[in-house]
C-alpha cells in the first residue's frame, strides 16, 4: 500500500478529523518524551533523509552537517511539543513526525540560504563527489556525469518546485508527507512536481544534445 | 479552449504523473510484485515526464554523512538529553509537592496539580509566628503552670505511706 498521507495545510481546525494514533513513529517518539536519550533511534532513523535534503538544498557537505546538527538539536529540546495528527485515511505507514522534523529542517535551510545570500560564498561542485567504489573508472565516470547532469537540473528549479523534487525522489514522501513539509495543498505540491518534472526534462534533452 | 479547461487539463495531467510516482514508490518500497495501477496509468503518462522521473529515481541518490559526524552529533544530543534529564529531576519541568501538609492518604492528587505559588494553595496551612517574645513567654508560663501543677498534685495513697515511713526514720 502506498505510503499515504498525513497533513492537510491549511485545513481549518474544526474541520479536521479525530485525530488517531497511527504514526508509525508512535512508539519512538513516546519512548524518547519519557526517556530523552531514547531520541537517538529517531536520530540514526533520518539522519541520512535530513542530510540527503540539506545536502541538495545548500549543495555543500560542510552546511549540510551544520543544518542537519541544528535540525536534530531544535526536534529534541521540542519534541514535547509535537503533536501526532495521523488520520485514519493515512494507513500504517504514515509519519507526522517525519513531516514535523522536516519542517524544521527546511525552516533551519532556508537560514542557512539567507545567510548565504548576505554573504556569499564559493560552492563546490556537490555531484562531482558522486562516485559510487564498487564501479570501474569508466562507469563511475559516466555516472558521475549523470548525476551532474541531474544535479544540475533540480539546481535550476525554483524554490518550492526544487524542495518538492527532492522530498519526492530523494527522501521518498508521498505527496501529502511533501504537502505538510511544504505548508501547501496536496493539489499545489501535484503540480509543483509535475511541472518541475517537465523542467527537468527539458534540461535533460538540452543536455543530451 | 478556455482558460479554465486548460488548467483543469493541467490539473488532470498532475494527478496523473502523481498516480504514476506513487505506484512507483509503493511499488519500489512496499509491493515488490508489480502494480497493476502502474502500468495502466503509463499509457496516459506524458513520456517526457516518465523519462525525467526515472532519471531523477536513478541519479538523485541519497547521502549519508560521515560516521564520524554520525556519531559526533549522536554525542551531543545525548549530552543534551542527559541535561533535560537533570532539569527535570530537579523539577525544572515537574510539579513541586508540598511535604508534611496531611498525611499521605488524605492528600488529592488534583491538589499536587495546582499551579501557583506555594503560599496561594487554598489548603496550605501554615504556622504562624507572631514575634520570638509572644512565644518565648508563651513557653515560659507553660512551663511555670506545668511545674506548679507538678508540685502541688495530690499524691496517691501509696506516696502518701512512702513519704511519712520516711519521716518517721529522720524523727
Amino acid at each position: 500500500m502506498a505510503r499515504r498521507a498525513i497533513w492537510k495545510a491549511g485545513q481549518p481546525e474544526e474541520a479536521a478529523p479525530r485525530v488517531t494514533h497511527l504514526d508509525r513513529d508512535r512508539a519512538l517518539v513516546d519512548a524518547a518524551r519519557v526517556d530523552p536519550a531514547r531520541f537517538e533511534a529517531l536520530y540514526r532513523k533520518y539522519l541520512a533523509q535530513v542530510y540527503s535534503y540539506a545536502y541538495y538544498e545548500l549543495g555543500d557537505h560542510h552546511d549540510a552537517e551544520d543544518a542537519t546538527e541544528r535540525t536534530f538539536v531544535a526536534a529534541l529540546t521540542n519534541l514535547q511539543r509535537f503533536e501526532e495528527r495521523a488520520r485514519p485515511a493515512d494507513g500504517d505507514g504514515a509519519s507526522t513526525f517525519r513531516v514535523w522534523l522536516f519542517r524544521i529542517a527546511r525552516n533551519v535551510v532556508d537560514d542557512r540560504q539567507r545567510a548565504r545570500f548576505r554573504r556569499p560564498e564559493e560552492q563546490l561542485d556537490a555531484a562531482a563527489s558522486v562516485a559510487d567504489g564498487a564501479m570501474d573508472p569508466a562507469a563511475q565516470l559516466a555516472h558521475r556525469e549523470d548525476a551532474s547532469a541531474a544535479w544540475r537540473a533540480i539546481e535550476r528549479l525554483p524554490g518550492d518546485r526544487r524542495r518538492a523534487v527532492i522530498l519526492r525522489f530523494v527522501d521518498e514522501m508521498s505527496t501529502s508527507e511533501i504537502a505538510g513539509v511544504l505548508g501547501r495543498s496536496e493539489g499545489a505540491v501535484r503540480v509543483l512536481i509535475h511541472r518541475a518534472l517537465r523542467s527537468v526534462a527539458r534540461d535533460l534533452e538540452k543536455g543530451s544534445r | 479552449m478556455t482558460a479554465g479547461a486548460t488548467r483543469d487539463g493541467g490539473e488532470i495531467e498532475a494527478l496523473v504523473t502523481d498516480r504514476y510516482l506513487e505506484s512507483l514508490l509503493a511499488l519500489g518500497l512496499d509491493e515488490p510484485e508489480p502494480n497493476t495501477l502502474a502500468t495502466s496509468i503509463v499509457d496516459r503518462l506524458q513520456p517526457q515526464v516518465r523519462l525525467a522521473s526515472a532519471r531523477l529515481a536513478r541519479d538523485a541518490p541519497r547521502y549519508h554523512p560521515s560516521f564520524r559526524f554520525e556519531e559526533r552529533v549522536a554525542l551531543r544530543l545525548a549530552e543534551i538529553a542527559a541535561s533535560m534529564r537533570v532539569r527535570e529531576a530537579a523539577g525544572g519541568e515537574g510539579v513541586v509537592i508540598p511535604i508534611g501538609l496531611h498525611p499521605p492518604e488524605t492528600i488529592d492528587p488534583d491538589d499536587l496539580l495546582f499551579a501557583g505559588p506555594l503560599d496561594e494553595r487554598p489548603d496550605r496551612v501554615r504556622p504562624l509566628l507572631i514575634g520570638g517574645a509572644l512565644t518565648s513567654a508563651a513557653l515560659s508560663l507553660a512551663g511555670a503552670a506545668f511545674v506548679a501543677w507538678w508540685r502541688t498534685r495530690p499524691a496517691t495513697p501509696m506516696a502518701r505511706a512512702v513519704r511519712a515511713v520516711g519521716r518517721g526514720r529522720l524523727a
